[in-house]
């Protein structure tokens, strides 16, 4: 990827297997990640959305399977999210994605009522 | 023809009977005179009309001559026109009126339009449509907003968001230049609006949650060439310190950018230039604020971390630093400095004196002697606990110890006011020259404050605290205050159940108006406070309105609305654009969304 030198060449998100699915180890390991990489600063604690959207709401702009969300980390998306495949080892953002896909996603019914 | 002519006929004597008509206006045309020199003693140059920068004039005033709207009439205010920017983000700033043409930028991705006022629906005579890279998005802190433009010399000259400023002939919409002034790879953007001075366009970086190392820069007006980069903190080679031109009223020593930080901490300490910058052509002095330092927790840069939240005074021709002062030293509650610096001279202790108002996050209202630096008064204008005072033999405040914060103080409760202040800085005040007060948006809220240890990763956020806001004293979350900054009192206030975010602006006619994160414009009496008129306008208002007199003779009031900025971050559901994007109300402000979506547009009122 990094030799490469173009984000969008990489493996297809859909061939992407993520090797720690379901690991709660790997998820505890990725919450502290989402911290210490900055990740909340824009996604907001406990990834509920700040400057940028939401992670825990289950609804995904590119996609939500472990694949797709390995490539957003991985290689960014245009409206600014950035590309973190040269800063983060790939076994470093399956731990992210392990984290983001252990949140509950909440029994929302898409109508909000006062 | 030949009716007119007809009653011409029909008025016999008309020299006599103008003459008896004089004769009985006598009185009235004396206490006219009279009411004139008092305004123009107040406002020695006749109002043109026309609203070019964005605080209507050098002094940051946002004070207009113009008196025909007045208590008496404005309940007949009405909506003469409105367009949609197709823009869903933050509108904050204003539009410009300069030769019978509206100018507005939107916020990302900064269009900007220029409609023909002298024609029936104000049509567009031009648009420009800049090609702003959309990675700005993510390195914007708070929304994807822009302040406004300036007019000068022919050319619209305003900063796209992605670190570029640009100058647009005003006439036809022609791009003349577009140069990079921020480096968006380091987490700078810019959506201030810059100033023009002669023939510098001064600009200034966000960043302040990004770890930048933050500036003003000077470009030259016709060419868009850089001519000098002044930072907010460093040696005092970088800061454009030198001795003898220096001359701050109570800090000593050279290199104060530096020796101010442990751990070479002002490398990455934020210092960001995004609010309102003035000027006093006198003194030839550029005046602005300075944001917070990075990251928020504190204990990572030991030290006063000068010269952020602070105001600097600077030659605008080389940007020399000539004094400055620093409201919050050692920040630990993320007190940007970056509000206006209203220039106004107010007689104090039985003298006129040059100052600066200053109405600041931390909750302070500060008037300062604008020649030299020196706080004359300095008052809370809101409920404020981190500090008891400002002593002023130091110029410091005098700190409550408990409600210091850092990654070793744990959570730390109830602090106010929030980092949202005491008042923006978003929210430019205005200051009347005939009432000789200050009209200004309030924010009621505290906070607790949890900060953590961050590491700078370039380009991400370097924040490092969390900071859960409540509803301050009293359960309301803004007011609209009147403030006498000679006295440091507070003359008025109107309650608002939301924090008030919008600019304002005062008329010669004693009329102010602000608005309300509800989409509420309003008009209230500036000698009394009484409320006058109101009207939902669609979307909550962020930005400032104005006034001017159209083609027609007559007096305008012209408003965004377009609620966003810290609101599209804070209040959780106010975005309705992407189906991605769930999120639960802010538990301090559960139900603004019942009240208000996004949605951008400019609206005209008249008479």
């Amino acid at each position: 990827m990094a030799q490469q030198g173009v984000a969008t060449l990489g493996p297809r998100s859909d061939t992407l297997r993520n090797p720690d699915a379901g690991d709660q180890k790997s998820a505890a390991e990725g919450e502290k990640l989402f911290g210490s990489m900055n990740c909340d600063g824009c996604h907001g604690g406990g990834a509920t959305g700040f400057a940028a959207p939401s992670l825990s709401d289950g609804r995904w702009r590119y996609g939500g399977t472990d694949g797709a969300i390995f490539q957003s980390i991985r290689d960014g998306r245009p409206k600014g999210m950035p590309a973190f495949g040269e800063l983060l080892s790939p076994e470093i953002i399956w731990k992210l994605v392990t984290y983001l896909r252990s949140l509950p996603v909440p029994k929302t019914v898409p109508t909000q009522s006062w | 023809m030949q009716r007119t002519r007809r009653r011409g006929r029909t008025c016999t004597s008309p020299g006599k009977r103008v003459r008896l008509l004089v004769m009985r206006l006598l009185p009235a045309l004396a206490a006219l005179l009279a009411l004139l020199q008092a305004a123009a003693a107040a406002q020695a140059v006749p109002d043109d009309g026309r609203w070019t920068m964005p605080g209507k004039d050098y002094a940051s005033t946002r004070y207009s001559g113009l008196d025909q709207l007045t208590p008496l009439n404005v309940q007949r205010l009405k909506p003469v026109w409105n367009f949609s920017t197709g823009v869903l983000r933050g509108h904050e700033g204003q539009p410009l009126v300069v030769d019978n043409t509206m100018y507005v930028v939107t916020p990302y991705p900064n269009v900007l339009y220029a409609f023909d006022l002298t024609q029936p629906d104000y049509p567009l005579k031009w648009k420009y449509r800049p090609n702003v890279d959309p990675s700005a998005l993510g390195m914007a802190c708070c929304d994807a907003i822009n302040r406004g433009a300036f007019y000068a010399d022919g050319k619209i000259v305003y900063n796209l968001l992605d670190g570029h400023t640009v100058a647009v002939d005003a006439a036809s919409g022609r791009e003349i230049w577009n140069v990079k002034s921020a480096e968006l790879s380091e987490g700078e953007t810019t959506p201030m609006a810059p100033i023009v001075v002669r023939d510098r366009v001064i600009v200034g970086p966000s960043g302040g949650e990004f770890g930048i190392y933050g500036w003003a820069k000077g470009f030259d007006l016709a060419t868009g060439r850089l001519v000098w980069t002044a930072r907010n903190a460093g040696s005092d080679s970088a800061t454009l310190t030198r001795p003898g031109v220096f001359k701050p009223f109570y800090d000593k020593g050279a290199n104060l950018g530096l020796t101010t930080w442990a751990n070479d901490a002002w490398k990455t300490g934020g210092a960001p230039v995004w609010g309102w910058l003035s000027y006093d052509a006198g003194l030839d002095l550029v005046y602005y604020g300075v944001g917070n330092p990075g990251p928020y927790n504190p204990e990572q840069r030991p030290g006063d971390n000068k010269w952020t939240n602070s105001v600097l005074a600077r030659r605008p021709g080389d940007g020399a630093l000539v004094w400055a002062y620093q409201f919050t030293p050692h920040d630990n509650w993320d007190y940007d400095s970056n509000a206006e610096m209203i220039l106004a001279d107010l007689t104090i202790g039985g003298g006129v004196r040059k100052v600066l108002v200053h109405f600041d996050k931390n909750g302070f209202a500060y008037t300062i002697d604008r020649t030299n630096g020196e706080v004359l008064v300095a008052e809370p204008f809101v409920s404020l606990n981190w500090a008891k005072r400002v002593d002023l033999t130091t110029g410091r405040p005098v700190l409550d110890s408990s409600k210091f914060t850092g990654d070793s103080k744990g959570n730390v409760k109830y602090i106010c006011p929030s980092l949202e202040g005491g008042k923006s800085p978003v929210s430019a005040a205005a200051y009347s020259p005939r009432t000789r007060l200050f009209y200004v948006s309030t924010v009621n809220l505290c906070m607790d404050y949890h900060a953590e240890v961050k590491t700078r990763i370039r380009g991400t956020p370097f924040i490092g605290a969390s900071t859960p806001y409540v509803a301050g004293p009293g359960g309301h979350m803004g007011a609209f205050i009147a403030w006498d900054a000679a006295r440091g009192r507070k003359l008025w206030e109107i309650k608002e159940k939301y924090p008030v975010w919008s600019g304002v602006v005062v008329t010669a006619g004693d009329v102010a108006f602000y608005g309300t994160l509800d989409g509420w414009l309003k008009a209230v009496n500036a000698r009394t406070g009484q409320p006058l008129w109101k009207f939902k306008v669609g979307s909550g208002i962020v930005g400032a309105p104005i006034t001017y007199r159209g083609p027609d003779g007559r007096q305008y009031v012209a408003v965004y609305a377009g609620i966003g900025g810290d609101w599209s971050l804070l209040s959780g559901d106010l975005n309705a654009d992407d189906p991605a994007d769930m999120r639960d109300p802010a538990d301090f402000i559960k139900d603004l969304a019942r009240y208000t979506s996004q949605g951008g547009m400019v609206w005209i009122f008249a008479l």
